[in-house]
């Protein structure tokens, strides 16, 4: 018995792993885009839905004109920064759970421009500025933990997310509250909010901010030593050191760019988003944009440019999800929509998800080869 | 492929017949499934739409960046003969989006918005908490209990009407109690803001408080923190041995009385939000819809103290939301009418009389609107405060 003549089925399956692995990035993406549909379509099949208007109303919904595209941009521009956050620190080898919590305290600081004024253009940039700082300041305590007790990043981010959950919960209760509506905060005022760039629409000029700053991310990274320095530190930690370079630096630098990045996010959701530029009590407008921005930086490949289709793509979503639920005569339940959302996602985060987890990889390989193996397997025993 | 799609829809939505109306219901991010607020809002509209002949479509709002969005998406196709925001943090995109499209006509529950399209559907809470209070104060000196509770939301304008209702309520028990008994038993009142409308364990340890310090049942208005109140009490049944009697539970905006098998609901303060978004689609339907305030109280039929045909409403309802196992609706039902035989038949006459009264007018239920008109009815009723 020789493994050549009874596993023609284990070869077929290498070679199509061989050709999927081998696709160019984008190729993958589309393909996985297209499972996801797929999936979403047969649930939606199976729980009654008719699939093909639903998908109609998705794409209509999300860039069937101006106002649509907008919009979806508009759902889009926190996500950018929270995703940012995300591959920073990955590119750093390492994995910060934390933008929702960093974005959290982010916003807080923005809301506190509304007790003082300032010429209109000042008072916006001193807002990005707090948010920016406060993001920063709070990223450090996982930071600091990890580079002097060795504490897990993973563990210390999630543990700080909860922190400032209860922490902002407090402060939009009990210090920022607006007196007259206990619901919220103060609002920020109109010199410290970001202009609407497309009337009727969300967006605002916080889209330019969010490009800008994917950029800069993109040239620090990407073209200059230190950004080559935090690239080295994070493929491989011990080469990098014998090449000279501080981890603990390279860690302490992606993890302030990251709280930077997650602060803006906050900035941008109070300050420049219709109509109520305050913090709700409950965080509504803010819950899970952190943990949908590691979604949006899987899908863009943990580059600062694939982030920016990635969140185009996340914005369009959403912004489509809400018109599912009403168009034509096919509506369907925001429930049905996220269970939908999810499985796209899911598919379109699985190639990166892959390459992250190398242990995730050898399962799925173990798995091939389970399969492989089966058929062959039975008919000897037969 | 898409453009063959684009046009097979076309084909279909020109085969569908016209209907004659349609209508759309904004949730906020609480969304279905409370077995309250949202789900009456869509309960009511739904209803509306059957007995109109409407057409009704329901959107879930996913975050709060959603309201403006949907309510302008459903503005912009020109189709809705109206839109109901059903809750008042609605509120601000309404105030935005009313502006906007000043053609199209908005309903909101629960919140004021200025703007001549936009009908605000108010309700007057002081009345049926005025119900709840005084049956409250009059079961306390019944069983010997010094105090009543309520535990409260976030401190917002809305929650006032509650307090000052539920304050004038059991200063109306008090009084009748001793005209009735010959003897005075003023039962006082415990009260927290909790400053939450989410966290069940805070309305859980606030409810915990107030039994330790003698209150014969306690008021929920803070939603879904009824939950954690109705399990303090629970518990505290439990460790005393008894089924049925004080402590009580009060349940608030839909008949709550089925809750835990109606084994420790005696009565529920309901805001028929239904009724509201009723009110708005016959509004419409019949021509007379305008904008500006619309206050539902007793006599409208908006809130009121639960009675037994709302409970087999409700009943039905837990069932349908599958809440509540259709074969324990017996159970339920007999758990309810055990533990309203635990209130002796005057103190029911007693609350019926109340409410006649509110309702000829004879009596008046204050308010309050502010914290300044607040801190006057507490220093009015101080209710066993210093």
């Amino acid at each position: 018995m020789t493994t050549t003549d009874v596993r023609p089925r284990g070869r077929w399956v290498r070679g199509v792993r061989r050709t999927l692995t081998g696709l160019h990035p984008a190729l993958e993406s589309v393909l996985a885009a297209v499972v996801g549909l797929l999936v979403g379509a047969v649930l939606m099949y199976i729980w009654g839905y008719d699939p093909w208007r639903a998908y109609w109303a998705l794409l209509r919904g999300a860039f069937g004109g101006d106002y649509e595209i907008a919009s979806s941009i508009a759902r889009g521009v926190p996500l950018i920064f929270t995703a940012l956050t995300f591959s920073i620190c990955v590119r750093a080898g390492m994995f910060n759970i934390g933008a929702e919590g960093q974005m959290y305290i982010g916003a807080a600081a923005a809301v506190c421009v509304a007790y003082f004024q300032l010429p209109a253009g000042l008072h916006l940039l001193v807002g990005i500025l707090f948010a920016a700082v406060a993001g920063a300041v709070w990223s450090l305590g996982p930071a600091l933990l990890k580079l002097t007790r060795g504490v897990s990043e993973v563990i210390s981010t999630i543990m700080f997310n909860w922190i400032s959950r209860f922490l902002v919960f407090y402060l939009v209760a009990f210090v920022l509250v607006d007196p007259r509506q206990a619901q919220r905060t103060v609002r920020i005022p109109v010199s410290a909010r970001f202009p609407i760039l497309v009337q009727g629409t969300d967006l605002s000029y916080a889209v330019f901010m969010a490009v800008a700053f994917s950029l800069l991310v993109y040239v620090v990274l990407w073209h200059t030593a230190v950004g080559y320095e935090v690239r080295a530190a994070g493929l491989t930690p011990t080469a990098a050191r014998y090449g000279g370079i501080s981890i603990k630096r390279t860690m302490l630098l992606s993890f302030a760019l990251g709280g930077v990045a997650a602060g803006l996010a906050g900035a941008a959701t109070t300050m420049g988003l219709p109509p109520t530029y305050a913090i709700i009590s409950g965080l509504p407008e803010l819950m899970n944009l952190g943990f949908d921005g590691m979604a949006v930086a899987m899908v863009g490949r943990n580059h600062p440019i694939g982030i920016l289709f990635a969140a185009l793509f996340f914005g369009g979503l959403n912004a489509g999800g809400r018109v599912m639920q009403f168009y034509g005569s096919n509506p369907v339940p925001l429930e049905m929509v996220r269970v939908v959302m999810g499985a796209i996602v899911l598919a379109m985060a699985i190639p990166e998800l892959i390459r992250l987890f190398p242990a995730l990889a050898e399962a799925g390989r173990g798995l091939a080869r389970t399969i492989a193996r089966r058929k062959p397997a039975t008919e000897e025993g037969a | 492929m898409r453009k063959w799609l684009g046009l097979a829809l076309v084909v279909m939505l020109a085969a569908t017949p016209v209907f004659a109306g349609k209508v759309a219901v904004v949730l906020d991010v609480g969304g279905r499934g409370d077995l309250s607020f949202n789900d009456m809002g869509f309960k009511g509209t739904d209803q509306a739409a059957d007995d109109f002949g409407l057409e009704m479509v329901e959107v879930q709002s996913a975050t709060a960046a959603d309201y403006l969005p949907n309510l302008r998406n459903l503005a912009r196709t020109r189709e809705y003969d109206l839109i109901i925001c059903v809750g008042f943090l609605l509120g601000d995109a309404l105030d935005q989006a009313a502006e906007e499209f000043p053609n199209q006509k908005f309903a909101i529950i629960d919140s004021v918005v200025d703007a001549p399209n936009v009908m605000s559907i108010v309700f007057r809470e002081n009345e049926m908490s005025a119900l709840v209070g005084a049956l409250g104060a009059m079961a306390a000196a019944h069983y010997g209990y010094p105090n009543v509770g309520v535990v409260l939301g976030i401190e917002i304008p809305v929650l006032y009407h509650f307090e000052a209702g539920y304050r004038f309520g059991i200063d109306w028990g008090n009084k009748k109690y001793a005209a009735v008994t010959g003897t005075a038993k003023p039962t006082g009142l415990l009260y927290t803001y909790t400053g939450s409308f989410s966290d069940i364990a805070l309305g859980k340890a606030a409810t915990e408080a107030m039994l330790a310090q003698g209150a014969v049942g306690v008021y929920n208005v803070a939603g879904p923190l009824g939950i954690g109140d109705l399990e303090a009490i629970t518990e505290f049944h439990r460790n005393k041995g008894t089924k049925s009697g004080p402590p009580y539970y009060f349940g608030v905006d839909a008949n709550q009385d089925w809750l835990g098998k109606a084994m420790h609901a005696l009565a529920s303060g309901m805001k028929r939000v239904d009724t509201g978004c009723y009110t708005a689609v016959k509004a419409v339907v019949e021509g007379t819809f305008v904008g500006g305030i619309t206050s539902l109280g007793l006599a409208e039929g908006g809130v009121g103290i639960s009675k037994f045909i709302d409970l087999l409403e409700f009943i039905d309802f837990g069932i349908s939301a599958g809440a509540l196992r259709p074969e324990d609706r017996d159970e339920t039902l007999a758990n309810w009418a055990v533990n309203r035989g635990t209130i002796p038949a005057w103190i029911w006459r007693a609350v019926d009389e109340l409410e006649a009264g509110i309702l000829d007018g004879t009596i008046l239920v204050p308010t309050a609107d502010t914290g300044a008109e607040m801190q006057a009815i507490r220093a009015l009723y101080t209710l066993g405060a210093p």
